[in-house]
């Protein structure tokens, strides 16, 4: 997504819709794929209609491999290739 | 965002809010990692640091294309601007 | 001009539906699509991940998933992927 264009957050947010998506992912346990095919794996604090992210409790995979631990971390959301929950919903 | 356990984080931006005045840690673009403390941002991750250690993580090619072991370079920086476009992550340092 | 459809109106005609998502690089998703925006931001679930390399594809499943519509080239409506 462009950084300078989010999305409008207030509209009557389809079931399924990426949206609806984003609200019911609060807390969960997700995976978070950037561009370059590195994993984020962590408990999904925040986010916001440019898909940055903010977890906690993250782990970087890259090449199968554990490659990083952060308490916190924020991505940027430009990054963001897919979010996938890990957990049922 | 009713989550009482984040300390008012109620947008990913609070949780670089929180971290002004502390060492964070900022994966960019192209194998770079700095560290510093973080004096400021805005929305698109401009950033300024001090006291930075930028980390460069280099893989050279020999002649006939074979890659080597990655090499990796750093060097101390006083103050530092990093433009937003080229931030992949950021996070507090532990400690 | 009665016939004619916005391509967006296409893609709503798929929720429901297998998809498949070829990626401006050399990446292609399948699943069921539950949602899009605007930005064709989409929502699948029981979702396949294909990496298609010169030694072969790679597969990865995946649960629900929101795909950021930025790197989207192309989407197959009924599309089941790459090994159907």
């Amino acid at each position: 997504m462009d950084s300078a264009s989010p999305q409008p957050e207030e509209q009557a947010a389809a079931a399924g819709s990426p949206s609806e998506f984003l609200k019911n992912i609060v807390g969960k346990r997700v995976k978070v794929r950037i561009g370059s095919g590195v994993d984020y794996h962590g408990l999904l604090t925040c986010l916001d209609g440019y898909m940055n992210v903010a977890l906690e409790e993250t782990e970087e995979w890259s090449n199968g491999r554990k490659t990083a631990e952060y308490g916190d971390c924020f991505l940027r959301g430009n990054n963001v290739l897919y979010i996938s929950v890990l957990e049922a919903l | 965002m009713d989550d009482a356990a984040n300390s008012g984080i109620s947008e990913p931006l609070d949780l670089v809010k929180l971290s002004l005045g502390e060492r964070v840690f900022i994966k960019l673009r192209g194998d770079r990692t700095v560290t510093g403390v973080l004096h400021a941002y805005d929305a698109h991750m401009n950033v300024v640091l001090s006291q930075v250690e930028e980390t460069i993580h280099i893989v050279d090619v020999t002649e006939d294309g074979n890659p080597l072991p990655p090499r990796i370079e750093k060097r101390n920086l006083e103050m530092l601007f990093v433009r937003g476009d080229g931030v992949i992550l950021i996070s507090p340092t532990q400690q | 001009m009665a016939s004619t459809i916005l391509p967006l109106e296409l893609v709503d005609r798929c929720i429901g539906s297998p998809i498949w998502v070829l990626m401006k690089n050399e990446r292609e998703f399948t699943g069921t699509l539950m949602g899009f925006d605007d930005y064709v931001n989409m929502v699948l679930k029981d979702v396949k991940e294909y990496e298609v390399t010169p030694e072969g594809i790679t597969e990865t499943e995946l649960g629900q998933t929101l795909l950021n519509g930025n790197n989207i080239a192309m989407l197959i409506p009924g599309g089941r992927g790459p090994k159907a």
